[in-house]
């Protein structure tokens, strides 16, 4: 009974936070605001073998 | 329409949709739908996610992330399919959400093999040596008889669908093709498939690669210029198949069929893959299901209640003719759920928002980074997409049937799949393709107005600006033109482009906005 309860409460509490990131678009503020610019800024970085 | 369709049921959720949007790169939050939508769109949500992560966990795909600038659009997916299910509610938001959730898993898979046989990246040779490259503009028809190769568009997933979720994707790789002397006023189509390819951009992988002269001169240039690097730098034969431009003569039938045989000898000699007729026949039938279905889906738009519209209508029926061509044995189920769902909606009268004013088709070219305006025209005012051009893609089911006369049928037939390519079969042809053809869909579908994109590097529609406006005057039928350069935001950004549709719903139509808070938007800093 314990463990059920424990199981539920995970449950609850994984919904809650999962629907909070959805709600208010955490996972792509994110996204945008955290990963894009450390990626963008290593893009600008590399070497390229340009030519035409 | 004389009268506007009132929609009955009370839409639940948020009503002023423009409050999502703060001018940040991402909306301010996700839109509440009501209790049973929301919680419907919440674990769709969830689902995508798992997709993405599974991609993340391919082989290669740490690698390709710090080396291709590209596979960094792919953060944004669920933005993409957020702008994609706005307003939407119901069986509206069902349709939508299970068409381009497997559009997603399509992609997903397409950028999880990029990654696994590139060879800077996962590196599987196997995988690498049963790959074709094929052309992103051109029907995969060639490679209906070969069950054991993988039909690799890489392009694909590094423009067209990259461009569909961050309208920047491409300045980058346009720059980059403008500083070798690329002049600015091609499309940026092809022009941004270059710079990818001047800038080395572009996974490599593959045995042998057929580029497609589909769909116009600015892709040939670029082909040329990309194969010369795939042959010469990475060692990849590369096949030109020319499908004819006039292709609704019947004296270029013959060729065209000479050219798919070609082709298929070209991919049979590099990868030592035997023709298998079976397959052929057994795609040749999941082609015809898609063809019968799409047709049903239509002869619902031509109801008083439409179900199936929209940009990801059209994206679905890109990625089920073009990347699939009857390939994958899933589709027919995916479209059987969606036709499961179109028919409940309507019976059940489904309205896909609070009112119907016009009843419009969508011709012309659509601009990638403003694919979803299709949804705003509904949401803000009341105009219907019944229908797009890119949608009306083939019209006449092909041989499935294995005889020897249709063995020699089928190369006809996927000539026939190669020449009606998505973005061919009305731009070329004459203009009976682009224009007659026009007014036969008004006529079928009901509409009372017609959207005309006009791509302004393209051109395509501009020779014929004059002739559309007389013919659709002497119908009655309300034509607004609304100008855009495909994949380059910074020549018409997306408000500029909202702006030419507001300005002739005020000033022609005299409405006003079904929701004020949509005619002006502050998303042109957003992915």
């Amino acid at each position: 009974m314990k463990a059920l309860l424990i199981i539920l409460l995970v449950i609850v509490i994984l919904f809650v936070l999962l629907f909070t990131i959805y709600m208010f678009n955490l996972d792509m503020k994110f996204m945008t605001y955290v990963v894009a610019p450390i990626l963008e800024k290593h893009y600008d970085k590399i070497d390229r073998n340009q030519y035409l | 329409m004389t009268e506007p369709m009132i929609n009955p049921v009370n839409r639940p959720g948020d009503k002023n949709l423009g409050k999502l949007f703060n001018g940040g790169k991402v909306m301010k939050r996700r839109e509440w739908r009501g209790f049973k939508d929301t919680m419907y769109d919440f674990f769709r949500w969830l689902k995508i996610w798992g997709i993405l992560i599974n991609v993340s966990m391919g082989k290669g795909f740490v690698k390709a992330l710090f080396r291709y600038r590209w596979l960094a659009n792919y953060l944004a997916v669920p933005h993409m399919i957020d702008k994609n299910t706005l307003g939407q509610r119901g069986e509206t938001l069902r349709i939508t959400r299970t068409a381009i959730d497997f559009v997603v898993k399509e992609m997903a898979q397409i950028v999880k093999d990029n990654n696994r046989a590139d060879i800077r990246c996962g590196n599987d040779k196997k995988l690498s040596n049963r790959s074709v490259l094929c052309d992103e503009n051109g029907m995969t028809a060639f490679m209906m008889g070969f069950p054991t190769l993988n039909s690799a568009q890489r392009e694909v997933v590094t423009l067209f669908s990259a461009n569909l979720i961050n309208q920047n994707c491409a300045t980058h790789y346009i720059d980059v093709a403008q500083q070798y002397g690329i002049p600015g006023d091609v499309c940026p189509m092809p022009e941004t498939e270059l710079g990818i390819s001047i800038e080395d951009d572009f996974a490599v992988f593959g045995k042998c690669a057929v580029q497609i002269n589909t769909t116009c001169d600015g892709s040939m240039m670029g082909n040329g210029l990309i194969a010369k690097r795939l042959e010469r730098e990475y060692h990849i034969p590369t096949f030109q198949l020319a499908a004819p431009i006039r292709f609704k003569n019947d004296d270029v039938q013959a060729y065209a069929a000479e050219d798919i045989k070609k082709a298929i000898a070209f991919v049979e000699e590099h990868t030592g893959a035997k023709w298998d007729w079976d397959y052929y026949f057994e795609c040749a039938k999941r082609v015809n299901i898609t063809t019968r279905n799409r047709w049903e889906w239509l002869d619902v738009n031509s109801t008083d209640y439409p179900q199936f519209v929209g940009s990801v209508f059209c994206l679905y029926n890109d990625t089920n003719y073009m990347g699939n061509c009857g390939k994958s044995a899933v589709f027919p189920t995916i479209d059987a759920k969606i036709m499961q769902l179109v028919k409940k909606g309507l019976e059940n009268k489904t309205m896909l928002g609070q009112q119907y004013r016009h009843r419009c088709l969508v011709w012309g070219v659509q601009s990638h980074y403003l694919f979803d305006l299709l949804y705003w025209m509904i949401n803000c005012w009341g105009v219907v997409p019944l229908s797009d051009m890119l949608s009306m893609v083939i019209d006449r089911e092909i041989a499935e049937v294995d005889t020897p006369e249709n063995r020699e049928q089928a190369y006809y037939d996927m000539a026939y799949l190669t020449e009606n390519m998505i973005m061919r079969n009305h731009t070329h042809g004459g203009y009976e393709a682009l224009l007659d053809e026009m007014w036969k869909y008004c006529e079928m579908l009901g509409a009372d107005m017609i959207m005309l994109w006009e791509h302004i590097a393209c051109k395509a529609l501009t020779g014929m600006h004059g002739i559309f406006e007389e013919q659709a005057r002497e119908r009655g039928i309300h034509l607004v033109w609304v100008q855009h350069d495909l994949c380059d935001p910074r020549i018409a950004n997306r408000q500029s482009i909202r702006d030419q549709f507001n300005l002739y719903m005020r000033t022609v139509m005299r409405e006003e906005p079904l929701d004020p808070s949509l005619e002006v938007i502050d998303d042109n800093n957003m992915w």
